[in-house]
């Protein structure tokens, strides 16, 4: 018996063994190449349809094209149509009574990839189906100021607005929805489109293995050209977990990942293989501070000693590894917006403590400033899962708790917080806004734009600056809408409603054969060009 | 025989209630400039992304850790003797009931079911003990319930209340007493559960949350640099490991012990 | 037996008007991942508020994703409006690869290992593998899958660190590499526990009088090992491998979450942080109906196996 239970130990080891060595001896790596380029990504998407989703576009961004897009410059540029319509080249007419006319003059000998060609009429189509109740996309931005479309030919389509509307050069940077197969339909139940839609770009879906991955392929006829794309199969490898993605990509099972933590940076930054772009995005993380519930930030004063406080130079230097820039307002200097002539506050407990005792907050017993018996206590909360942020609320903490301001830091996963802050229910957060690349301000600033009616989180107000905001949105004139801008920056970072943090620098992980790379720093995604893409 | 366990139990016990005294720096002290520092002299495991002593943390993550362990035990126990304690004595339909609701929560999956709580409820530590207690009295109730019965049948119970004891005085004097080794033993396995409870929930990031150290969060917070800064998941992994394996261990020798 | 189904039944259902209460209190809802979205206004969220049905009363909701249910109509998912039945069988696959895996592993080790530590009981291997298996169940599973990552596949190279299959090189060596680390993470869990179980039960029964007097009539050990003890013991642990294997199948969501399997641990976590609560509902009153039903099999299993067995 013994005799039985010692072989049977030993034919067990013997199976493992042959098991682990015929595992072992396979090379299992493919390298990057012209046939198959494996992306990292960070989530499955939900739907393919760039109306439907607003989670992320990277993917659908390769297969549907919008007549528009973004640069890596961020500057419109045509894409399906054959220019940009401007006031000066006749494209935009205003009229006295406020109204406007875009006409969109489209690319000859653009054909969808089932053959059919891309004309006014699918513009057209895109219209009339987002503004139609029936759909329900994420949003109908911009599209409910359209009143009509005409379509004159069947390469000219000219959109009426009811109201000037600035961003009009971008309002059809998703694409156009193919009239010829869903006129008539229900968008949200047409899985066929949904899970694999019809466009006009260099890829199309070939396989979508739920949880998995998606694969897509070039199609043979591409209008820039049989040529391209060079790049044959794209597959996009769902990873959500952040270390598993990087730890792929460092073992070369992926081989491009966008968007890599600022804290992931040293790990890749040697390996020979993988080359990291920095890219300055149009994004920036900040400390909102909500007036109306914790009103002692309704004084400018309290908000500038916060502000002082913080060594963002500091954290700028270590926690993100000098890896992304000090931030001192809402718009980054990608923008064409953007100025520099705005107040600035360098480190500076010092003053932070001076104008805290100017404001009548003196320091209690425990350290910590009060006035008529109210604590200067409050909390910040950020979102879980996000080492860095984790870290710079706790450093944030530290440092105010040295000029004698009491802050408990809170962390909420990804879902909650954003109910938490739709609802105002947070004494400051710790968040971050991609912003788009229209510079627009007014969801963010305006007095009549805290929630649910907007994204001004810190329930600030400033009549001027509302004003401002308003009037820069009904300016086509990009001379004159940067002027009116430029003065919004200074109201801004002079009232100090929030506390900029960094401007995000965008990292993205490509193989270092890769030629034409350029990323992108909106959130059109680094597929923008992935035409021209070749590895070498 | 119990005697190594206990005493490593007891020395990390005696060394997270005395944290605060013990630690060579207090856990949250913030350094930018000694960051992600390995194991040396000043810092002996070493230094996290924002320069805080690690020996420090996994010290006052000590607290917590077994805090959350031991009490949840406690509240698995006493809800799992009542329960089990009830359906073995009673027997009939009240054991049916009762030993049906204890497999039906059995049926549910416990981390899951856990997960789920915890980001509803975005538990604090004393929340998170009682959850992670109410998901664990289940195997407790099942051992009395058995031991019960066994012991119910060995004619004494009859006895004794022949003799004119109430109901409670048997449990008490009588029954109680007698399952108590299958109760320690069932303790030691839920303190143990309730530590890798704590420490899958931290993983996930929905159960301790930081600043406020934990070993569980200690873990979550060392995966973004596994690879560049090991040591800072070794310290918290191997104090688990040692509090559940001399749990476990003592668990085990109880449960040898004779009757 | 069909008295246990008939008993499970309200179970099944007072578990999943809990869990049900459980989700929605669950603050955000399937809407807030738009929230933070600067192009999505007030209006678009309440419109798919409402052709999601979130603003009807909560019992409403509870009473029609029941009755739909049990008809077999599982709804369908908040995040991507394919139906749920689908969403989660197109994971169950990976599920059962990787528990199938795992049981098999677990069980290759457990039997052997168990066994022998009971017949050689006290030597060097019995305690040998007392402290291995008391290391397995003190383990963190997650510590022991990112240790492994570490080693295996990032500074050795030799296994991928996580995924199924590499896409476009699916073989079978290939599934095989893939599967080995998350296996074995499982199966060294698993056996650790079953395999002291085991040598217990396999020491109990040797030391019965029905395997003494057998000894005694003059039957090899090895006869009395196959044929009784194993079979007695194997018996009981068989109600335990059923439990595991009925919790494992609702996705052992850490092993998966570590290893990037794509399963139905990982489809849970993705719900959960979606708050998509018509997959939550369904994978948990799957779960919970795969224990009951397991359960089942697993007394008809033990009855079959050992027949000395009265229920």
């Amino acid at each position: 018996m013994t005799a039985v239970s010692g072989r049977c130990l030993r034919r067990t080891a013997c199976v493992i063994l042959t098991a682990l060595a015929a595992v072992a001896c396979r090379g299992r790596v493919n390298p990057p190449s012209n046939d198959l380029l494996i992306v990292g990504y960070d989530r499955e998407p939900d739907t393919l349809n760039r109306f439907s989703t607003h989670i992320l576009e990277d993917i659908q961004s390769c297969i549907v094209e919008g007549l528009t897009t973004t640069d890596e410059r961020m500057r419109v540029v045509p894409l399906l149509a054959a220019e940009v319509p401007t006031v000066e080249n006749g494209g935009v007419r205003l009229h006295t009574d406020g109204r406007m006319d875009v006409t969109w003059k489209l690319r000859p000998g653009v054909k969808w990839h089932d053959g059919t060609p891309f004309t006014s009429a699918d513009v057209k189509f895109t219209v009339d189906v987002i503004n139609s109740p029936a759909y329900n996309p994420e949003s109908t931005d911009g599209f409910d100021r359209i009143t009509s479309v005409d379509t004159p030919d069947p390469l000219t389509a000219v959109v009426h607005y009811r109201e000037i509307y600035a961003p009009y050069d971008i309002q059809f940077i998703r694409g156009a929805l193919p009239k010829h197969i869903l006129e008539g339909r229900d968008l949200d139940r047409a899985q066929d489109y949904n899970r694999s839609p019809l466009g006009t770009g260099p890829y199309r879906v070939v396989e979508w293995k739920a949880g998995e991955y998606i694969l897509l392929e070039r199609v043979p006829h591409y209008w820039r050209g049989d040529e391209v794309p060079k790049v044959r199969r794209l597959l996009f490898k769902f990873i959500a977990n952040t270390n598993t993605r990087i730890n792929q990509l460092k073992s070369g099972e992926v081989h491009v990942v966008a968007l890599v933590p600022w804290d992931k940076y040293r790990e890749i930054a040697d390996v020979p293989s993988i080359v990291v772009t920095k890219t300055p995005g149009n994004a920036y993380e900040h400390v909102t501070l909500n007036e109306k519930q914790f009103p002692p930030f309704a004084d400018a004063r309290v908000r500038r000693a916060l502000m002082l406080a913080v060594d963002r130079e500091l954290y700028a230097r270590t926690i993100l590894d000098g890896l992304a820039p000090v931030a001192h307002g809402p718009i980054q200097p990608v923008s064409w917006a953007y100025t520099d002539r705005i107040t600035k506050y360098p480190f500076d407990p010092a003053r932070a403590r001076a104008l805290l005792d100017e404001a009548g907050w003196r320091p209690g017993a425990d350290g910590i400033r009060e006035r008529e018996g109210r604590r200067l206590s409050f909390t910040l909360i950020t979102q879980a899962g996000y080492a860095i942020r984790e870290n710079i609320a706790q450093a944030i903490e530290r440092q105010l708790r040295d000029i004698g301001v009491d802050v408990t830091v809170q962390l909420h996963d990804g879902t909650a917080i954003s109910s938490i802050w739709f609802e105002g229910r947070f004494d400051a957060m710790l968040h971050w806004w991609q912003m788009p690349s229209d510079p627009e301000l007014t969801t963010f600033f305006a007095a009549d734009r805290v929630p649910p009616a907007g994204r001004n989180i810190n329930y600030f107000r400033d009549d001027a600056l509302t004003e401002l905001l308003y009037a820069s949105d009904r300016t086509v004139d990009r001379r004159e809408r940067k002027a009116l801008l430029e003065r919004a920056q200074a109201i801004i970072s002079e009232a100090a409603p929030e506390i900029p943090l960094y401007n995000v620098t965008r990292l993205d992980a490509v193989p270092a054969t890769l030629a034409n790379f350029k990323s992108n720093p909106t959130n059109v995604g680094i597929f923008w060009n992935v035409h021209e893409w070749e590895i070498k | 025989m119990i005697r190594l366990p206990a005493v490593v139990l007891g020395c990390l016990i005696a060394a997270a209630v005395a944290a605060p005294l013990v630690a060579p720096y207090a856990p949250d002290r913030i350094d930018l400039s000694s960051r992600r520092q390995g194991p040396s002299l000043s810092h002996w495991f070493g230094t996290d992304e924002l320069g805080r002593d690690v020996l420090a943390r996994v010290l006052h993550g000590a607290r917590v850790s077994l805090a959350v362990g031991l009490l949840s035990a406690a509240i698995a126990a006493a809800i799992g003797v009542a329960i089990g304690g009830i359906a073995g004595y009673a027997g009939g339909a009240v054991d049916a009931v009762l030993m049906r609701a204890t497999d039906g929560v059995l049926a549910v999956p416990r981390l899951p079911l856990l997960m789920i709580a915890a980001v509803v409820l975005q538990p604090s530590v004393p929340l998170l003990i009682v959850l992670i207690g109410l998901a664990g009295w289940m195997e407790t109730a099942r051992v009395v319930r058995a031991e019960f019965r066994t012991l119910g049948g060995r004619g004494f119970v009859e006895g004794a209340r022949a003799a004119g004891a109430g109901h409670l005085r048997v449990l008490a004097r009588h029954l109680l007493p007698n399952a108590a080794q299958a109760v320690a033993v069932s303790l030691t396995l839920a303190v143990a559960r309730g530590i890798l409870l704590e420490s899958a929930l931290s993983f996930f990031g929905v159960g301790v949350r930081p600043p406020q150290a934990s070993w569980g969060n200690m873990l979550y917070e060392s995966q973004a640099t596994l690879a560049s800064e090991p040591w800072l998941a070794v310290a918290p992994g191997i104090f688990i490991l040692m509090t559940t394996i001399s749990v476990n261990l003592a668990g085990e020798r109880l449960a040898s012990q004779p009757d | 037996m069909t008295h246990r189904c008939v008993h499970a039944i309200p179970l099944l259902f007072i578990i999943s008007a809990l869990v049900f209460l459980l989700i929605h209190a669950a603050p955000g809802g399937p809407l807030a991942i738009y929230l933070s979205n600067p192009n999505v206004r007030p209006q678009d969220i309440e419109r798919l508020r409402h052709a999601l049905g979130l603003d009807r009363p909560l019992w409403e909701q509870y009473w029609s994703w029941l009755a739909a249910f049990v008809r077999g109509d599982w709804g369908y998912s908040f995040s991507d409006g394919r139906p749920v039945a689908s969403r989660i069988a197109e994971r169950v696959p990976a599920t059962l690869e990787l528990v199938g895996v795992s049981l098999a592993c677990a069980a290759a080790l457990t039997v052997p290992a168990g066994v022998y530590a009971a017949v050689r009981r006290g030597g060097w291997f019995d305690r040998v593998t007392a402290s291995a298996s008391l290391a397995g169940m003190s383990l963190p599973g997650f510590w022991f899958g990112l240790v492994l990552q570490i080693v295996f596949a990032i500074h050795l190279g030799w296994l991928p660190s996580s995924g199924r299959a590499t896409p476009g090189a699916d073989d079978f060596a290939d599934h095989l590499q893939h599967l080995v680390m998350p296996a074995a993470v499982l199966a060294v869990v698993l056996a650790s526990g079953w395999s002291r179980y085991l040598r217990g039960s396999v020491i109990d029964v040797l030391g019965q009088p029905f395997v003494v007097a057998a000894a005694a009539r003059g039957a090899s050990r090895q006869r009395l090992v196959l044929r009784h003890a194993l079979r007695n013991a194997l018996g009981s642990l068989v109600a335990i491998v059923a439990v595991d294997a009925a919790l494992l199948v609702s996705g052992a969501v850490v092993t998966e979450s570590v290893f990037a399997w794509p399963g139905l641990g990982s489809l849970f976590t993705e719900a959960l942080a979606r708050r998509d609560y018509t997959v939550l509902m369904a994978l948990l009153m799957l779960s919970a109906s795969a224990v009951v039903l397991f359960n089942i099999a697993a007394d008809v299993a033990h009855a079959a196996i050992d027949p000395r067995v009265a229920r």
